[in-house]
């Protein structure tokens, strides 16, 4: 069975960097572009996490996950660019439509923001086992309960997605009506849920009883398996990062 | 020594009127192997819950009586304290598998990870308990990739890996196909070579006549007999608690061969060929 | 049978257990809404239910988890939303505690307050990402048709989200509503019962 994942399995430097540390990165690529407000500071955090997502041998692997977006962000390209409160200096004319230069450069500031946090994102996402992030986690202080829950998550909607195949198969062939009025395939939504959700609601208090008689609620201090993987370069990674926050404060406020 | 200790033990759930457990009592050695019948909602499920804590600290409700398991009183204690003195195996194999974890190794970790046990130590349990019931070779695969009979091997694998003094056993091949129930039938052997203080539910009752020391038969709530599993199958009403003697019991019944000893009908195929053989 | 407090912040294990299931619940809905094509998401059926099942914190809980797992493996951009999945999960756990599921018009107005709720939070979130824009056909030719006319942004992005909004979450909680009434009393009670021990 696989697991829910976008985990790229390499050998690369950026692998090789401890979770916290990519969390940190995310927080700074969203927070210095947001304290120093200029189109330079976006652009050289996106090189950044571009060498980044190179180095890790993982860039392809982001260019499904941007896509996804580049669909919206060229709408609000169009629609802000046109329509923008504050459209002054028109740039250009397609036929009858006037685009603005303030509306456009809105619009490429506003994708440069959430390309740059889709990025920082994919870093951590592509390059860190979601297991080996939800345990670091785990030891840094976040409650194994939860840990658990968010582990036990990736396993459950793979299983989910083997059933659902299950049932469309079935009523499929038992004639189900996927076509039809909006009506006919309203009808069809809860003869197609309820079964499943109903099984696996129930299946919850076998699941919570076989936690339980496995010690899933003791008080003491609980150990792990896996030993911790501690590099000396991850601290002056983790330190770096806070320091380049800072220092964009500073920079913010002298300026 | 008694292992268990269960007096007078009543119970209700919280969303139901009657009583599950209608006053309860019974002594189990320890290193005996007792053996659990009875009809369906019978209670055999709510007493085994009873044993490891689960009634009442998991479903609240109402209780009276006391159990006390391996020196432990179950009301005064935690599940997870208890959980190091008894464990619990029951009939699904896949809702056991905790669904956190990726490999059966790290599945049989788990409870060890909650102990709080050192590394070196749970390497060493888990190596243990998987060749035990013969899964090692198992132990890359995800849990979910296993077969019925060797998802519920690792279910008592992860149980025995805790170290518990006795284990409870709920109609633990129910869901399994002919070969998976084999295949836990002979972990079962093992735990019992092995000297563990065993209670199993099961109605494949000629594996009760061949394993247990004792055999406890409920209905409605109340335990009807406590006895020798030969004492119990050659009830004359045991049919009216809706359970079926050993089917070497029923053919000697039928041909009228009693043991010569206890004068009563053998419960195994050994006891039927023994009294056959006297018959000369 | 004594029910515990709305916001009691021990989380049983049966409450936890819960979590993964409500948010596989989340994924089937999406997936058959899509299968059907239907105009609705549907991805919030599960977190419904663990709030009517468990309350308001794990039903926020439930939310929050599923955009972080989403997140993190299909797309990042719905960690922000995990906001607007908190606030249903906590709408629908206070209203269900204070008896908004007793009937099916009830639960109607709940979709209906779920719906508003889910527009307030989101259109901030749309103005700073996407500068207001949902993402959804309609809603979106709604907010170009507002702006050319010279709304505010604000206004032409609430507008933008609600008409989505309020139909999808009438029919979320309405069809949570039908699986709730449909459950075995001996499974809410592990959810919701009391958490004291009766002597007999
Ligand atoms: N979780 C529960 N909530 C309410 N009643 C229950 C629950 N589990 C079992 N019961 C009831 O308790 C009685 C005993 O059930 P159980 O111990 O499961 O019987 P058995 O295992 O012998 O079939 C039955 O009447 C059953 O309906
Ligand atoms: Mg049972």
């Amino acid at each position: 069975m696989e697991t829910l994942s976008l985990y790229v399995d390499r050998d690369s430097p950026v692998h090789r960097v401890d979770p916290i540390s990519k969390l940190l990165y995310i927080l700074a690529a969203t927070a210095i572009p947001i304290i120093l407000p200029s189109l330079l500071t976006a652009a050289v955090v996106l090189a950044i996490s571009v060498a980044l997502l190179l180095l890790g041998r993982t860039f392809r692997r982001v260019i499904p996950l941007i896509s996804v977006i580049v669909f919206v962000l060229l709408t609000i390209l169009i629609i802000q660019g046109l329509f923008r409160a504050g459209n002054v200096t028109p740039l250009f004319q397609l036929g009858s439509l006037i685009f603005y230069r303030e509306g456009l450069l809105y619009a490429v500031r506003i994708s440069l923001r959430v390309i740059n946090i889709m990025l920082a994102f994919a870093i951590l996402i592509l390059t860190t086992k979601p297991s080996d992030l939800f345990e670091t986690l785990v030891r840094k202080g976040l409650s194994p309960r939860i840990g658990y829950v968010l582990s036990s998550v990736l396993q459950i909607i793979p299983q989910m997605q083997n059933t659902v195949g299950t049932i469309t198969d079935a009523q499929r062939s038992r004639g189900m009506e996927t076509e039809g009025s909006l009506a006919v395939r309203l009808r069809a939504f809860i003869p197609l849920i309820g079964p499943v959700v109903m099984s696996s609601l129930t299946q919850t208090r076998e699941r919570s009883i076989a936690l339980e008689v496995r010690g899933f609620s003791a008080k003491g201090k609980k150990s792990f398996l896996n030993e911790e993987i501690q590099e000396p370069y991850h601290r002056f990674i983790r330190w770096g990062l806070l320091l380049s926050i800072i220092l964009a404060l500073v920079w913010r406020v002298a300026a | 020594m008694k292992k268990i200790i269960v007096d007078n033990l009543k119970y209700r759930y919280p969303s139901a009127q009657e009583l599950a457990l209608k006053g309860i009592s019974l002594e189990i050695e320890k290193g005996q192997f007792i053996g659990v019948i009875g009809p369906n909602g019978a209670g055999k499920s709510t007493l085994c819950q009873a044993l490891v804590g689960l009634v009442p600290h998991f479903y609240h409700g109402a209780y009276g009586g006391s159990v006390v398991v391996g020196g432990l009183e179950v009301l005064k204690s935690e599940i997870s304290a208890l959980a190091l003195k008894v464990g619990l195996v029951f009939q699904n194999p896949f809702t056991q598998v905790t669904g956190a974890k990726l490999t059966v190794y790290d599945e049989v970790a788990f409870g060890l990870e909650n102990m709080g046990l050192d590394r070196a130590e749970m390497i060493e349990r888990i190596d243990r308990a998987l060749t035990l019931l013969d899964i090692y070779r198992y132990k890359d695969r995800n849990p979910f990739d296993l077969s019925g009979g060797q998802m519920q091997r690792l279910a008592i694998a992860s149980i025995i890996a805790m170290k518990p003094q006795i284990i409870v056993l709920d109609e633990p091949t129910s869901q399994l196909d002919p070969q998976g129930s084999e295949e836990v039938f002979r972990a079962v052997d093992k735990l019992k070579s092995e000297g563990m203080t065993l209670v199993m539910v099961e109605h494949k009752i000629e594996k009760i006549a061949e394993y247990a020391d004792k055999v406890a038969l409920l209905s409605g709530g109340e335990l009807v007999d406590f006895d020798r599993p030969i004492r119990v199958f050659s009830r004359p009403d045991l049919e009216r608690f809706g359970v079926a003697a050993p089917v070497y019991t029923r053919i000697c019944r039928d041909l009228k061969i009693k043991d010569e000893k206890t004068g009563l009908y053998p419960i195994t195929l050994e006891g039927a060929v023994a009294a056959v053989g006297s018959l000369e | 049978m004594k029910r515990e407090g709305m916001w009691s912040l021990k989380l049983s294990t049966a409450a936890l257990v819960l979590i993964p299931v409500a948010i596989g619940i989340n994924y089937i809905g999406k997936f058959f809404a899509e299968l059907l094509r239907l105009p609705l998401w549907l991805d919030s059926i599960g977190t419904a239910l663990a709030s009517m099942l468990a309350g308001p914190i794990v039903g926020a809980l439930s939310g929050a988890i599923n955009n972080i797992i989403y997140g993190l493996t299909v797309s990042p951009i719905s960690f922000v939303y995990a906001i607007t999945s908190v606030a249903i999960g906590l709408t629908v756990g206070i209203m269900a505690y204070k008896g908004w599921i007793s009937n099916l018009w009830k639960a109607i107005v709940m979709g209906l307050v779920v719906g508003l709720v889910a527009a307030v939070v989101s259109t901030p979130i749309n103005i700073g990402f996407w500068g207001g824009q949902t993402g959804n056909v309609w809603g979106d030719a709604l907010y170009a048709f507002l702006l050319a006319h010279n709304y505010p942004v604000w206004l032409a992005s609430f507008l933008d989200e609600i008409v989505v909004d309020i139909p999808d979450k009438v029919a979320t909680i309405v069809v949570a509503f039908a699986i709730f009434k449909g459950l075995p009393k001996g499974l809410i009670s592990l959810f919701g019962g009391g958490k004291e021990i009766e002597k007999l």
